[in-house]
């Protein structure tokens, strides 16, 4: 009894500094659900200075992951930085609600070829965030120049070992299916089986497939690696020593859309995030740490030169035509996914 | 007698007591997760994850390689990759075995605070996180790691040697993690054993290989099935290995299970996968506490 006689006051303290402290902490909070080191930690800075928000940021690291804690019931998050393909589906499944981002000053910014949500063709619900493309990151002092696949695959038969695929099975059966000519977006079982048997012929070649290839290359274990545009990052700091290339025949791109949570619970704040994003200092701020591509067009005039000129973040028209980016494959992904089990395993 | 009576069901009431939050601890987070699984195995993969309600044998099917449609034909890759797990996994049984051996016999006949010392560097790896202690081998196996370096400097070698990304790789890599697991069990076996056995097996003019093989392997075999039967069941299962040492071309079914929940969408056939190397591991450990049983049967005849 003496116990809980003195336990009640205690907890009575508490629930009166709590409901006097926070408030006086920040207007409200805003809850971020992205990719690890996708946001400048400026730029969520700046923003929670502004509007007086509290923001937390938590990460994930594939599409399928977020899906399938948002899909399990994870509640709490506001906004989410899903791939566009992703944005198709959870648009689909009733995940998201509509932002009227399109009607926000700012948007007259964004690149109109960045709206390439088949399900939100006009922007009703999310905003493009960034995008870039899958090329190859390469060590100088084993390949002075690298220009296309064919020359990373023929590197990979002379010397078998020393180039890397990623283990993604969209990334790599993509990259087979646009040697051997065909969309990476097919559902043509037999243009799959093309690919498939395209980079199972190069599979005695291949040292690995492996997303932790940016050390094995700069020390030289590895020649060259299909990677993200993202280790443009590490070439600017080495640039005598790295190199990354958009190869001639052509590449995948991604892009990710943020979108708001059909269960937000903080909107008004939301949409004030979207707001920011779209101003091109901020959008310049968070791309200089990202090196992705940018959708802001005004952002894009704002970037330090090495960026601008950069061929892979900036690329000219020429090779932006010759990009693709994933689109949702439905019951297909099967196809591919049998594909995938055989060359892991042949 | 009616109060002897009373204290034994107030002694089962304690006893139901004491044991319910364990039954309930294994009935929420293994019995009911279990019954999905089994459920889930035997229905139809949702498009985006999650399953739909239709009956779908085909998860079973699959795994042994039978073609959905008509673009697939008979091609039983799963149960090769299940062979695959197989083999790596003996071999990491048969690594761990040959390693804990001959050490557990060392060091039980180690005295005082060097033994404690022993024991406790063999627990030490368990204090680092273990996806830390598998980057430090990928560090280690390099062309330009440590071992490379090492030899070409020593002229046992002159090309660099590639261990990375091989069965080799994978194989070291298993058996650097799950010693101790071998080395425990076979170590409290040995420490047991009694010595005097062994002298007379000596006196009655037995050679060395004789009385290891008909008495001193008899009397430890308990310790080396138990270690065998804990190195293996984590071997078949782990993914992480396999994936960072294999650079993911050696291939077992925890990849796959992994991958079916994730990147493929489809937790029906993760979960019969799963199943698979669940409903192996009961067997093997059936017949591990058979004949345990029957030994000690034995014993007090």
């Amino acid at each position: 009894m003496k116990n809980v006689q003195n336990v009640s006051p205690c907890l009575m303290a508490i629930a009166v500094s709590a409901g006097l402290a926070t408030p006086a902490a920040a207007e409200g909070s805003l809850s971020l659900y992205n990719w690890g080191d996708y946001i400048s930690p400026d730029v969520i800075d700046k923003f929670g200075k502004e509007f007086n928000v509290a923001v937390t940021l938590d990460t994930y690291s594939t599409n399928e992951e977020m899906l399938a804690r948002i899909q399990a019931g994870a509640t709490g998050y506001d906004l989410i930085w899903p791939s566009v393909h992703m944005h198709d589906t959870m648009q689909k499944l009733g995940l998201l609600q509509e932002t009227g981002v399109n009607k926000m000053p700012g948007f007259e910014n964004i690149d109109p070829g960045a709206l390439r949500s088949k399900e939100d063709p006009a922007a009703d619900y999310c905003l493009p965030y960034a995008w870039g493309a899958v090329g190859i990151l390469y060590n100088k002092t084993a390949i002075p120049e690298l220009t296309s696949w064919q020359q990373f695959f023929d590197y990979g038969a002379a010397n078998p070992g020393k180039i890397a695929m990623l283990d993604d099975l969209r990334e790599t059966l993509g990259v087979g299916l646009i040697m051997t000519g065909a969309s990476v977006n097919s559902a043509n079982p037999d243009e799959i089986a093309k690919a498939e048997e395209f980079i199972l012929a190069q599979k005695p070649n291949i040292g690995a497939f492996a997303y932790d290839v940016i050390p094995l290359v700069t020390s030289g274990d590895m020649a060259a690696a299909h990677y993200y545009v993202g280790a443009v990052l590490n070439v600017n700091q080495n640039p005598d020593l790295l190199g990354f290339v958009v190869p001639q025949e052509g590449a995948t791109m991604y892009q990710e859309d943020i979108c708001l949570l059909a269960s937000a619970p903080n909107r008004d704040n939301a949409l004030k995030f979207l707001e920011f994003m779209m101003r091109p200092d901020v959008s310049a701020m968070n791309t200089e740490r990202l090196t992705n591509g940018s959708v802001n067009l005004k952002a894009i005039e704002l970037l330090p030169v090495e960026l601008k000129n950069n061929p892979s973040i900036n690329p000219p028209p020429e090779t932006r035509a010759k990009l693709q980016i994933f689109e949702d494959l439905g019951k297909a992904l099967r196809v591919y996914t049998r594909a995938w089990d055989r060359v892991k395993t042949n | 007698m009616a109060e002897t009576g009373a204290t034994a069901s107030r002694n089962r009431r304690t006893l139901i007591l004491l044991l319910a939050p364990l039954t309930i601890l294994l009935g929420v987070f293994f019995l009911i997760p279990l019954g999905i699984m089994v459920v889930y195995s035997f229905l139809e993969p949702g498009l985006y994850g999650g399953v739909e309600w239709n009956w779908y044998p085909y998860n079973y099917g699959r795994l042994i390689g039978w073609p959905l449609n008509d673009y697939e034909v008979f091609d039983p890759i799963y149960l090769k990759i299940f062979l695959n797990s197989l083999q790596i996994a003996l071999m990491t049984v048969a690594g761990t075995l040959l390693l804990s051996y001959p050490a557990a016999f060392w060091v039980a006949s180690m005295k005082g605070p060097r033994k404690s010392l022993v024991l406790f560097l063999v627990a030490l790896p368990f204090f680092a996180n273990m996806l830390v202690r598998i980057y430090a081998w990928l560090l280690l196996l390099r062309p330009t790691g440590f071992l490379s370096t090492l030899l070409e400097s020593t002229g046992l070698i002159i090309e660099p040697l590639d261990l990375l990304f091989t069965n080799f790789s994978v194989i070291v890599g298993m058996v650097y993690v799950l010693t101790p697991f071998m080395f425990l069990p076979i170590y409290a076996n040995v420490e047991k054993l009694d010595y005097s056995l062994v002298r007379a097996s000596r006196d009655l003019g037995a050679t060395n290989v004789q009385t290891l093989w008909r008495i001193i392997l008899p009397l430890t075999a308990p310790g080396i099935i138990g270690g065998s039967v804990i190195v293996f069941i984590p071997a078949l299962g782990n993914f992480i290995v396999p994936s960072l040492l294999g650079g993911s071309k050696v291939q077992m079914t925890g990849n796959l299970i992994e991958r079916s929940f994730l990147q493929s969408r489809d937790w029906p056939f993760g979960a019969a996968l799963a199943l698979l190397i669940m409903a192996f591991v009961v067997v093997l450990f059936s017949l591990q506490f058979s004949r345990q049983s029957k030994s000690e049967g034995q014993g007090t005849r």
